[in-house]
């Protein structure tokens, strides 16, 4: 038992020469690190459809979203809208030029309308988009 | 003094439901047991059109086809992520957390300013339902006993806005005369009717009654309890690494009669339960299996046994565990039933090295090496498994497992996309 003690509290040998590499390999690039700045709150969603096709944002590409963030002026927000997940730019002012308060949820493409957000709607903002990942190949 | 706060998630599941589905909202929803077979969670809405924890399905379904109640199969993948994001959040308030259950956790507010805890508990409940979706109500208190009483006024009352706090004893003393004794904790709904037939029918009548009768009448726990209601800490901490069992149980699809089917399942449960051992770093010395028939068919012949097997050794290898649960299952399988549920139940579990220690102190050095060889070649074998199975859908396992994809076998026909965890089931964005 003693003797297993002992040979248990030796250091650790390593035979031949140490692998100049191994210094640099400490620092490898952890893309949650980076591109998640609050675990508990993020979410990821993946985009069906065309109307952000102008702001770069296309049919399956994923959208990382943080939950944590307070909503901005210009902000790409995941909206929810009667029933459905929408991805829109957040405008706190008229797009047509009115000097009306309200929100609105801005289309980045001719097809769509801004989307005024009325007293009726079943509306809220349910996070905002921090990333898109695309895949290019 | 002490002080706990209990923070606890309102209706969980449904809650994790709704964080994905806010159409869910306001609308009365149930999720389901595994196997859609009995409700075990359900929203306030739910509660109040009368719908009952277990009850079964079936009869649900007409208020379904109306259009006035959702149902959801349970998800565990997403309430287990759903969780862990609760859990990270209040951790951060007090890394020496207690997780409890899956949707429950006491923080230690020794340290926080008495007049500082209510504003950090409802900076708490913002910041959870803000990041998660979850709405979580939080019990203030000098015990862990009466923060659990102090959580549900909070969740009952909407004006204490999700945190009550028991901080005088005078307001000590109003919520155990409006607590039931059934509703108090470690009395439950199991010690509740004999403490009523005595004439305790609520929390204040209880701590009235002398030390002494509470021990006679209710031994050592019901004293703790006693003593907690009254403001002495009186429970221990519990560590969270030290879960003391473990279970895999699931209702099966179609009944089961023969026993080569039924090994199969206890196998394939033994084999869950032996992964979550070596997960946790633990082993156990007893291993148990339940087998059920369908209580709702009540034509039919009822049978419901319990056999456990005791470990020489407290184990975590598959090949023990699912060994000693066969053995268990053969003790107690009658043919002529029909079994409708069965599970596995691995019990008295110790960290793995504090199992080592004990048991080489006495047995003689030449047995302890083979039994160590042999040990260490089934370790081999499990720490294989646990790098080539992933938990869904295992694709080495022992002989007497299940061979084909095992979840055929679930019925989970109104589940939602587990939405956090799976790549392919991302929420979609329109």
């Amino acid at each position: 038992m003693d003797d297993l003690e002992i040979l248990k509290d030796l250091p650790e040998i390593h035979a031949g020469f140490p692998s100049p590499s191994q210094d640099y390999m400490k620092g490898v690039i952890d893309l949650n690190k980076e591109l998640v700045h609050h675990p508990a709150a993020t979410f990821y969603g993946r985009v069906v459809g065309d109307s952000m096709v102008d702001a770069g944002v296309q049919e399956g590409d994923v959208l990382i979203i943080d939950k944590a963030l307070e909503p901005a002026e210009g902000d790409l927000c995941v909206s929810y809208v009667d029933g459905d997940f929408a991805l829109k730019r957040l405008s706190l002012t008229d797009p047509s030029g009115g000097d009306e308060k309200g929100v609105w949820l801005l289309p980045a493409n001719p097809k769509y309308k801004p989307i005024k957000v009325e007293e009726g709607n079943d509306f809220l903002i349910w996070g905002v988009v921090t990333y898109i990942i695309k895949r290019m190949r | 003094m002490a002080c706990f706060a209990l923070v606890d998630c309102n209706n969980f599941f449904v809650s994790c439901e709704r964080a994905f589905q806010p159409q869910l909202e306001g609308r009365a929803v149930v999720v389901l047991s595994n196997n859609d077979g009995c409700a075990v969670a359900r929203s306030n809405e739910a509660k109040a059109l009368g719908i009952k924890m277990g009850t079964p399905f079936f009869q649900l379904q007409k208020l379904v086809a109306s259009g006035r109640l959702e149902v959801r199969s349970s998800n565990y993948t997403l309430y287990g992520d759903m969780s862990a994001r609760v859990m990270g959040i209040l951790r951060e308030t007090d890394p020496a957390l207690e997780v409890y259950s899956i949707d429950e956790a006491f923080l230690h507010l020794d340290e926080v300013a008495p007049e500082k805890r209510r504003e950090l508990a409802l900076s708490l409940v913002r910041k959870i339902r803000r990041w998660t979706g979850i709405p979580v109500s939080i019990g203030i208190a000098p015990t862990k006993t009466l923060a659990k009483v102090a959580a549900r006024f909070a969740k009952r009352y909407a004006g204490y806005r999700g945190v009550c706090e028991i901080d005088t004893d005078e307001r000590r003393r109003k919520a155990l005369s409006l607590t039931e004794i059934g509703d108090v904790w470690g009395i439950g709904w199991r010690g509740a009717p004999k403490l009523i037939s005595l004439g305790i029918t609520t929390a204040s009548a209880l701590v009235e009654m002398p030390e002494d009768w509470v021990k006679k009448q209710m031994g050592v726990g019901g004293l703790r309890t006693w003593r907690e209601l009254q403001g002495i800490v009186a429970l221990d901490a519990e560590k969270p690494e030290s879960r003391k069992s473990i279970c895999t149980s699931r209702s099966f699809a179609e009944m089961i009669t023969s026993f080569d089917e039924l090994r199969l399942r206890v196998a394939d449960f033994a084999a869950l339960c032996a992964q979550k051992l070596r997960r946790d770093g633990s082993v156990a010395r007893e291993v148990g299996v339940f087998i059920h028939t369908n209580r709702f068919r009540p034509e039919l012949p009822q049978y419901c046994p319990f056999q456990s097997i005791v470990l020489k050794v407290p184990a975590n290898s598959t090949h023990q565990i699912v060994g000693a649960a066969l053995e268990a299952a053969s003790r107690i399988y009658r043919p002529g039933y029909a079994y409708k549920r069965a599970g596995v139940l691995v019990d008295d579990i110790v960290p793995a090295e504090a199992a080592t220690a004990e048991h080489t102190l006495f047995e003689d050095p030449e047995k302890i090496a083979a039994a160590v060889r042999r040990r260490k070649k089934e370790n081999q074998i499990s720490a294989l498994m646990d790098a080539v199975n992933n938990p869904s859908s295992p694709i080495l396992r022992l002989a007497a497992q299940h061979t084909g994809p095992y979840s055929e076998a679930i019925r989970h026909d109104h589940a939602s996309p587990r939405f956090t965890t799976h790549w392919n089931e991302l929420l979609e964005i329109h």
